[in-house]
């Protein structure tokens, strides 16, 4: 007897894990379910280890202080040998398995994985789900830089929106009365024992029931989950159509999973560490926060919502959809599995994608925020100064000046808040711009005390020239009425129902 | 393999459980499990209290700070200023430092505003040649004197309490204002609304400041 | 695969791994994201700073054309400094120095001062030709100005504001509302090259114009400026050179309220 198989022995005479680990490992499970669409669950658990892992690794260095922690960052991104390689393993692992964990959880939806009789696997990976977003969400605070900073207090300020309590929320949020060193240890500790330690046990638990379980057979339509009979009909399946689950099925899973830790390694190597960006200094203004890829959406959602629905939308609409993926199996745990006979299945996942990619899209260029340095950065393109009067060009000083291009693009530079204004002067006449940027209104504000009326007159006077040389500006009918003496011309627009536009 | 499911019915468990209730044992279990539980709440106790901490510490993290002598700030012009937070670790760095803006909009009147926009606490930026605070996260615009001018906050920007004592501005700071953390910002003027007032007039409202248009 | 394979595969993955200090992730040296006033490279500051006004490498943009070598060599550096640093009274050049609410600190200034100098100075290219300073050094006359404005102005810019010449009027209350003498006489001296103006010496044909005429047109110009500048139609006719307004007499106004 070779010395291993000896010592293998000896182990298992001690241990005995080898019944329930063969047991588990050869269970019979459906043909069916050995294939590439069940992959995602095996990847979550090879990406979570991998998460745990190089997690511990920055441990060694990483320093929870609030003083130091962008310094430790900084050294490991440049002083320590590949630590930057770990740090970008370490976040690109994060964006790898929320996307897993997602596409997992449609894959359960759609499959139908979640009915009778595992609707506590799918009510137990909902509680991982919002583990492994609030390890995104708290990685995102351990990487203590401004973005950092300022996304702490746009949480501080959604806790702040809670009735009554809202005050004490945010005080025991934060750790203190305001984002400091308090708040780090906070979410230090949440990041790195608390939430890691809940979703691993949550995910032993998960695994268990999916063993005791078995997997979900591949829906086929017409096939009716029913109590009664489905625990019996699921072990036939096994049983006279089954394969073991060890090789008949791992071996899908052992490639997926190589391939996604190989994926994540390429973007580590290619693309790198996410910051830190700049030192959490709040006294450094001229900082442009924004979150990681997976908050886009909602950072895109809080810019849209009226404000007085906002408060309201932020308190009830999460509980609520927690609620409702809760009571899913409960509301929809018998029945049909297949997506061919669940349209609105279907549906809800396409719309929740679609709507989830329209805003992520939205949040990558904030197109609801001012540049802040558009007014003094933004180049007005020649095209659009040539041939002006010196009035005009002191116009465009005006605009720049005054910040108007922090919302008003002009050639395709500026900010986009407001509408561009190339051909602003083919929509508004000159009054009308007048009004418009002394009174404001459509959510602009009113520059009246802001204004000299020289600079008033001369911006208006630039902006009377932003229009394309085949269509001319936007004239007041009645001033023409009024330059003609009184009389209406003989071949005045008004007369030809050209409305407000004078074709000269 | 065995069906696993369903498992013993409640009525099964109890009927195991029944005969063994009753004997000397599971009494002497139970009397177990009580002390454990008993132990287990006085341990718990101060451990909610050391987590409430920060909250049941005190209400409001509020102090006089001194951001200066009252010369130094010009009327007719807004100025940040930064100032040490009161309640800061020795650990905080460079997170202590709080930025705020003094606005003196003739001599001796001030106006000290959080740079936290009211909408999601984001730095918001003084632009002196438009007049205007303009937030860069979600575009929320404030005239000079902090009413809302624009975009999704639902106020205007949170001010200081503020008083000058001895030719110095003091403000009454430490936490991060939000809109339920009142104290931290004075109440504004004119912003307490008639009860009879709607909810979505009160929300809207600018604050501080009067109701005059600001067109001048 | 036997093991020496095995090996040998993963030390070829593992190697450019652990040389990996070419791998395109690799952070640069430096912060991603400096303080900002740790931002010393001009070509950064003047495109977040200047770049709005005065135009993509100084030029062809609403303000003064920087990028023009006769303008680097008029103006002096502290003359540079204290208008960046504290903006340009009357006009719409605003202070960029952090203590007067600006953002950026002294040495960045310097280092756009000294910039702008390396980028499009060349020299003393006045050298000889005896320019007049570039700031005034006494009060100009006003009364000597018209003419002054007719000789070396009006050809381009119309002798009144109701007929302004081919480059537009520079009598128009608004704009000089908006510049001051400085304004003028930068842009007489130094001429704007990428739109066409000429220097001070293609004013006048057939000679270049003297530091007293130059003083003299700034402050007549500046001279002109309306007590109330900046109505919406400076051109429209009086209301009392228009025809009476009749209303019509079915018209009922309602009384009361």
């Amino acid at each position: 007897m070779p010395w291993y198989k000896s010592v293998y022995d000896w182990l298992e005479r001690r241990i005995q894990f080898e019944g329930p680990v063969k047991e588990a490992v050869l269970h019979p499970v459906p043909k069916s379910t050995a294939s590439w669409w069940y992959v995602f669950g095996s990847a979550s658990l090879v990406l979570l280890i991998l998460q745990v892992v190089t997690g511990i690794l920055l441990g060694l260095v990483y320093m929870p202080s609030a003083a130091h922690a962008w310094i430790s960052l900084d050294v490991l991104n440049h002083d320590l040998p590949l630590g930057w390689f770990l740090r970008a393993m370490h976040g690109w692992g994060s964006n790898f398995m929320v996307a897993v964990v997602l596409i997992h959880m449609a894959q359960v939806f759609l499959f139908g994985a979640y009915k009778f009789p595992r609707e506590l696997t799918w009510i137990v990976g909902i509680f991982m789900l919002l583990m492994t977003l609030g390890m995104a969400f708290t990685g995102q605070v351990l990487r203590f830089d401004q973005d950092a900073y300022w996304g702490l207090g746009i949480g501080a300020s959604i806790m702040g929106r809670v009735p009554v309590i809202g005050g004490q929320l945010v005080h025991f949020m934060l750790g203190g009365p305001i984002i400091n060193g308090s708040t780090l240890t906070r979410f230090f500790t949440l990041h790195v024992f608390v939430i890691p330690g809940t979703l691993l046990a949550l995910t032993g638990l998960h695994v268990w029931m999916v063993l005791k379980l078995g997997i979900n057979e591949w829906p086929m339509p017409g096939r009716i989950v029913r109590r009664e009979t489905y625990v019996q009909e699921y072990n036939e399946l096994a049983h006279k159509d089954g394969i073991p689950f060890v090789p008949g099925a791992v071996w899908k899973d052992l490639f997926f999973s190589a391939a996604i830790l190989l994926a994540v390694a390429v973007c580590a190597a290619v693309f790198g560490p996410f910051g830190p960006k700049g030192v959490p200094d709040p006294t450094i203004i001229s900082t442009v926060p924004k979150p990681d890829f997976f908050f886009l959406w909602i950072y895109t959602v809080l810019s849209f919502l009226p404000p007085e629905l906002e408060t309201p939308f932020l308190l009830i609409v999460p509980p609520i959809a927690i609620a409702a993926l809760i009571g899913l199996p409960f509301v929809a745990g018998i029945g049909e599995k297949s997506w061919w006979r669940r349209p609105v299945a279907v549906f809800s996942v396409m719309f929740l994608a679609i709507c989830w990619a329209v805003f992520t899209q939205l949040g990558t260029y904030t197109p609801w925020s001012p540049q802040m340095n558009a007014w003094s950065g933004a180049v007005i393109p020649a095209k659009f100064l040539e041939n002006r009067t010196p009035l005009e060009r002191q116009g465009a000083n005006v605009f720049q000046e005054k910040q108007c291009r922090n919302c008003h693009a002009v050639g395709g530079l500026g900010g986009q808040r407001g509408p561009a204004l190339d051909e602003v002067a083919t929509r508004l006449t000159e009054d009308q711009m007048i009004r418009q940027v002394l009174l404001g209104g459509g959510n602009m504000p009113a520059y009246g005390s802001a204004l000299s009326p020289a600079e008033t007159s001369a911006l208006v006077r630039y902006l009377e020239t932003l229009h394309p040389h085949y269509q001319p500006a936007a004239a007041d009918a009645s001033r023409q009425v009024v330059g003609q003496g009184g009389g209406v011309p003989a071949d005045s627009t008004v007369q030809q129902g050209g409305g407000q536009t004078a074709v000269h | 393999m065995d069906e696993k499911l369903p498992p013993p019915s409640p009525e099964e468990q109890e009927q195991r459980l029944e005969t063994e209730r009753v004997t000397r044992r599971s009494f002497l279990m139970n009397v177990g499990i009580a002390l454990n539980a008993a132990v287990a709440i006085a341990i718990a106790t101060p451990v909610v209290g050391y987590l409430l901490g920060p909250v049941l510490r005190r209400k409001d993290y509020l102090q006089w700070i001194s951001l200066g002598e009252t010369a130094e700030f010009t009327p007719g012009e807004t100025r940040l200023v930064t100032f040490r937070d009161p309640f800061a670790n020795s650990w905080d760095g460079d997170t202590a430092n709080i930025p705020a803006y003094v606005r003196c909009s003739e001599p001796g009147k001030f106006t000290v505003f959080a740079i936290n926009c009211a909408h999601l606490g984001c730095p918001v930026r003084w632009f002196s040649e438009s007049q205007l605070f303009m937030c860069p996260c979600h575009g929320g615009v404030y005239y000079a004197d902090g009413s809302r001018a624009s975009g999704p906050p639902e106020r205007g920007l949170f001010t200081y309490e503020l008083k000058v004592e001895g030719g110095k501005l003091m403000i009454n700071a430490g936490q991060m204002p939000t809109l339920q953390n009142r104290a931290s910002a004075a109440p504004c003027p004119g912003s307490t609304p008639a009860p009879n007032e709607s909810a979505l007039v009160k929300r809207i409202e600018p604050c501080p400041g009067t109701k005059a248009s600001t067109i001048g | 695969m036997r093991p020496n394979h095995i090996v040998v595969t993963f030390l070829g993955m593992a190697l450019p791994l652990l040389a990996g200090c070419d791998l395109p992730g690799r952070p640069k040296p430096g912060p991603e994201v400096p303080r900002p006033e740790a931002v010393t490279s001009f070509d950064t500051l003047y495109n977040e700073n200047c770049a709005g006004c005065h135009g993509a490498s100084g030029q062809n943009g609403s303000a003064t054309n920087l990028a023009n070598p006769k303008y680097q060599a008029l103006v002096d550096d502290a003359s540079l400094r204290d208008v960046i640093a504290h903006g340009e009274k009357g006009t719409l050049m605003p202070a960029f120095d952090i203590r007067s609410g600006g953002s950026l600190t002294g040495a960045q200034i310097e280092v756009l001062i000294s910039g702008m100098r390396a980028h499009w100075g060349k020299g003393n290219v006045l050298a000889g030709q005896n320019p007049p300073p570039y700031k005034a050094t006494h009060p100009g006359d006003v009364s000597k100005g018209q003419a002054v404005y007719t000789a070396a102005c009006a050809r381009c810019h119309g002798v009144t504001a109701q007929h302004p010449g081919p480059a537009g009027s520079i009598l128009d209350g608004s704009f000089l509302a908006l510049i001051n003498e400085q304004t003028v006489r930068t842009t007489i001296l130094a001429g704007r090259p990428d739109i066409g103006e000429p220097d001070w010496q293609g004013h006048i044909p057939g000679r270049p114009m003297t530091d007293d005429e130059v003083t003299d047109v700034s402050a007549w110009l500046i001279a002109q400026k309306p007590a109330i500048p900046g109505q919406p139609y400076p051109n429209a006719k009086p209301m009392s050179e228009h025809p009476a307004e009749a209303r019509p007499a079915a018209v009922k106004r309602p009384t009361g309220d």
